[in-house]
């Protein structure tokens, strides 16, 4: 069943530097950007790596390993290595809270 | 109108990709050697030797998806000459392929050992997929494997070899790890993983005879005699460039290109580590890394359709061993100073000439500061050293 699980209150957040929640065997990256907050899995789908380990940077985040690169937003794969899409996620703020959907 | 490429590896896949890309008519011929699709090397030394079928680190796509992008691909077929005159290739089987422009990606091929004794079947080389699944089928607890050679696919196979067990020794002419690319305080590292994880590592120490015997290859060295099993041979690899010399094309370790792939011939490119690439100070230097097969193509596609695109990218390649990433960029001659920052676990080393501009870098675990880094180099701004050094100033504020 979907829930919404709390990641950190808004003011905790700092520009591309993610937070990270595990649910499950899920793991999620929560990242500010300009225009709101955005979830997505933590998971390169290239080779096992964590992308909240990765430089982020223009909503775009990096692969640490091997530069694959992503849309925040969007989850799209950018370039090679990676042409699997990650999940993304809903998020909202409630009550000063960000949360995400899964 | 026809372009041919010869070699379905990954400079010739990403080639035909990008070319067809930038052009929905043209016709594209994709010639391979080995009966397999085109696929990325990086998980042969790593994930295939640990036992996984299908990496997706192969990027391995299947026929259907070279039929849909109208993507002609015909495997198990090797060129014998190209006719640069007459504009045709001629294949082993005998068939004569006419082409409007030609692309060379032929790759390279592993260095072989010039001993007495070289010849037996327990000497295996790390190429293809082929190679890899025999090399894989003969890892088991016990194996005595020998990897003549410290560089990056020798310590990769090393690495992956004593994870299944394996009795692992590395025999090095040079002095230490990993040479080529990094300097001796990085080589201390890689070393001391290996040795943590049981390997032993052989410096200085020149292979000169290998007797065959029934049971074990008896390697003797500088350093005395080794008894192996099996002995993987990693000294480096050589250019596929002969089809290209034969036809009378300018080569040298390489077939030598401008930035746009294009060789001495007009209607003739190289693609990948067979092309030795002018540099913009005139020197000619062949790349033999994922990096230049990947993006390299894209000057080549480029320049096809009348595009300049010139090929300029910041040299970089990683390995990874263990449960460690490492990731080199730049240059690592002789004459930089490498400082070290550490921050936690995650290392980078920066090599600054004399006047106090970063040249190369070497990252441990510490792959986000690759792109800071980057442009650190490109910026070619001189630096203090205390700053450099200094954890508490994030890279990413230094670009």
């Amino acid at each position: 069943m979907m829930a919404w699980h709390d990641v950190a209150r808004e003011g905790e957040f700092e520009p591309d530097v993610p937070k990270v929640i595990q649910v499950g065997d899920d793991r999620i990256a929560v990242f500010r950007l300009e225009d709101g907050y955005y979830a997505i899995s933590d998971i390169c789908t290239h080779e096992y790596a964590l992308l909240s380990d990765g430089f982020c940077e223009g909503g775009k985040v990096e692969c640490p390993l091997h530069q694959a690169c992503f849309d925040i937003r969007t989850g799209k794969a950018l370039d090679e290595p990676a042409e699997v899409d990650l999940a993304t996620y809903p998020t909202r703020v409630e009550g000063g809270v960000v949360q995400f959907q899964l | 109108m026809r372009t041919l490429i010869i070699g379905a590896g990954q400079a010739g896949r990403r080639t035909a990709e990008l070319l067809r890309g930038l052009d929905a008519e043209r016709e594209i011929l994709l010639l391979g050697e080995e009966t397999e699709p085109p696929y990325d090397r990086p998980p042969l030394s790593k994930e295939i030797l640990l036992g996984e079928e299908r990496p997706r680190g192969l990027m391995q796509r299947d026929a259907k998806a070279y039929a849909d992008q109208r993507i002609a691909l015909r495997l198990g077929e090797r060129v014998a000459r190209v006719d640069l005159k007459s504009s045709r290739v001629e294949t082993e089987a005998g068939l004569h392929i006419p082409y409007d422009s030609l692309v060379i990606a032929t790759g390279a091929r592993a260095r072989s050992l010039l001993v007495p004794g070289a010849n037996d079947p327990r000497i295996l080389t790390l190429r293809s997929m082929a190679d890899a699944r025999a090399l894989r089928a003969q890892l088991r607890p016990g194996l005595r494997l020998a990897v003549a050679g410290a560089g990056l696919i020798g310590l990769e196979v090393a690495a992956a070899a004593i994870q299944c067990d394996c009795m692992v020794t590395v025999i090095e002419m040079g002095e230490r790890a990993m040479a080529r690319c990094v300097p001796k305080e990085v080589s201390d590292q890689i070393e001391g993983w290996h040795r943590a994880a049981g390997v032993a590592l052989e410096f200085g120490c020149r292979l000169a005879v290998v007797n065959p015997e029934k049971d074990a290859l008896r390697l003797a060295t500088s350093r005395g005699e080794f008894e192996a099993d099996l002995l993987l041979v990693a000294v480096g690899a050589v250019p596929n460039s002969e089809l290209a010399y034969e036809a009378g094309l300018a080569v040298d370790d390489g077939i030598l290109v401008d930035a746009s792939g294009r060789s001495s011939h007009p209607t003739v490119f190289a693609a990948g580590e067979v092309a030795r690439i002018r540099q913009s100070c005139g020197r000619h230097v062949r790349f033999e890394t994922w990096q230049v097969a990947q993006h390299q193509p894209s000057a080549v596609a480029s320049a096809l359709c009348g595009i300049d695109k010139p090929y300029s990218e910041l040299p970089w390649h990683w390995t990874d061993q263990y449960k460690h990433n490492v990731q080199i960029l730049g240059a690592h001659d002789a004459g930089l100073e490498w400082l070290c920052r550490e921050d936690g676990g995650r290392l980078a080393y920066l090599g600054v000439d004399s006047e106090g501009r970063v040249r190369g870098a070497i990252l441990i675990d510490n792959g986000r500061e690759t792109t800071p880094v980057k442009r650190i180099i490109a910026s070619g701004t001189a630096m203090s050293r205390g700053v450099l050094r200094d954890p508490a100033t994030p890279l990413r504020q230094l670009c």
